[in-house]
């Protein structure tokens, strides 16, 4: 090799990053980046989202209200215990029906607490492959435990004259059952509801998301298989071909239940939620709108069922439950 | 431009590179997860 061609290699070598170091900070910022999605959430959610500490008021855990393991509650009660009437406000936990703890919702109950209100997470037998828990069963014992809640915040001295009732994915369907169905039995009037991507009914052509729209023997073995799971019964494939399951399936339709005397309701969904059908959603905004209740249904269009894509629209949501709250629950 | 100013420059592209594209692999295994789109709605 000529010496200038020699100069010429080496000239480059000098010149160029030495790749090692390219790859170390390629591979630092991009687990920084990766983390920074989860360490980095937008400043107002601070405002919606509490520690609960002894400041705030009292906590009371695990009381039971029924004879199953998970019958349990917890009870945020304010600290200001002089008022004469409060309002509470339940939420039920996520977790597709089959998992999921009341504890996961502490920050949202300590925030409704801190706004004055008694605040309870409800536990419910989560469905397994040895039991027969479904959403109807789930929804019962929803039913039983509003009143033992109401019961337990009065002998603790908090009186409750209204409450409202949400929660998030499948706490979110059974706030919306036990608000839209069971209201009426409720000890004291629900004033209002709220919550994100519950399912709301069950009509297999919106269940795209499961692929039940096809019309296929499999799509409707599918179909007959995961509504009968879900209502705790045998639906036979026959009663989906002819549609009669629609009507078997009203005990956990929650939209079909919606009545002009219906709560006041904030809903959010995402359009391309792939857990639970976003059509559906769009049966309840229907509901809704038909029986002229007072509510926003926000819709996120570049999200799924984490609601994650589309932060403008989630303060949005927060600021209307606020809203609401404010209006048909007021911490006098 | 001296010579570290320079490999400095490219060090600096290559981690803005790769922060953006952390975020944006979060959000796809999320969407994939989930449902969702790549792009719209917040900021990467």
């Amino acid at each position: 090799m000529s010496k200038a061609a020699d100069n010429t290699i080496k000239k480059k070598k000098v010149k160029t990053v030495p790749i090692w170091m390219g790859i170390l900070v390629f591979l630092v910022a991009f687990g920084a980046g990766a983390a920074s999605k989860f360490a980095i959430t937008p400043k107002w959610t601070k405002d919606y989202s509490v520690q609960w500490s002894d400041e705030l008021g009292t906590l009371k855990t695990d009381l039971p209200y029924g004879e199953g393991e998970a019958n349990k509650f917890d009870l945020y009660l304010p600290k200001d215990n002089t008022k004469e009437a409060y309002g509470l406000a339940v939420y039920l936990h996520a977790g597709g029906f089959t998992s999921g703890d009341k504890i996961g919702d502490r920050e949202m109950l300590s925030w409704l607490c801190s706004k004055g209100y008694v605040a309870a997470g409800i536990n419910y037998t989560l469905r397994t492959e040895t039991n027969n828990a479904s959403v109807l069963t789930q929804s019962d014992e929803i039913k039983a435990a509003i009143p033992q809640v109401i019961a337990a915040a009065r002998e603790a001295g908090y009186p409750i004259d209204k409450m409202t009732i949400a929660g998030g994915s499948a706490g979110h369907a059974l706030a919306m059952i036990y608000a839209y169905r069971d209201a009426g039995d409720a000890p004291v009037p629900v004033v209002f509801t709220f919550g994100g991507v519950g399912p709301s009914c069950f009509y297999k052509e919106d269940w795209d998301n499961y692929g039940l729209d096809q019309n296929t023997e499999e799509s409707d073995l599918a179909a007959a298989g995961l509504f009968s799971a879900m209502l705790g019964e045998m639906i036979p494939v026959e009663e989906i071909k002819d549609g009669s399951y629609i009507q078997r399936m009203k005990p956990i339709s929650a939209a079909a239940y919606i009545t002009p005397d219906a709560p006041p309701t904030v809903v959010a969904y995402g359009t391309h939620d792939r857990v639970q059908p976003f059509k559906a959603s769009l049966r309840l905004k229907a509901a809704l709108e038909e029986n002229h209740v007072d509510f926003k249904y926000i819709e996120f269009p570049h999200s799924g069922h984490g609601l994650q894509n589309d932060d403008a629209l989630s303060r949005q949501w927060m600021a209307a439950i606020e809203e609401y709250l404010d209006k048909y629950m007021p911490v006098k | 431009m001296t010579l570290m100013q320079k490999r400095l420059l490219i060090l600096l592209i290559v981690a803005v590179i790769a922060f953006v594209l952390g975020r944006l692999a979060v959000r796809a295994v999320m969407n994939l997860l989930l449902g969702g789109t790549l792009f719209g709605g917040n900021f990467l």
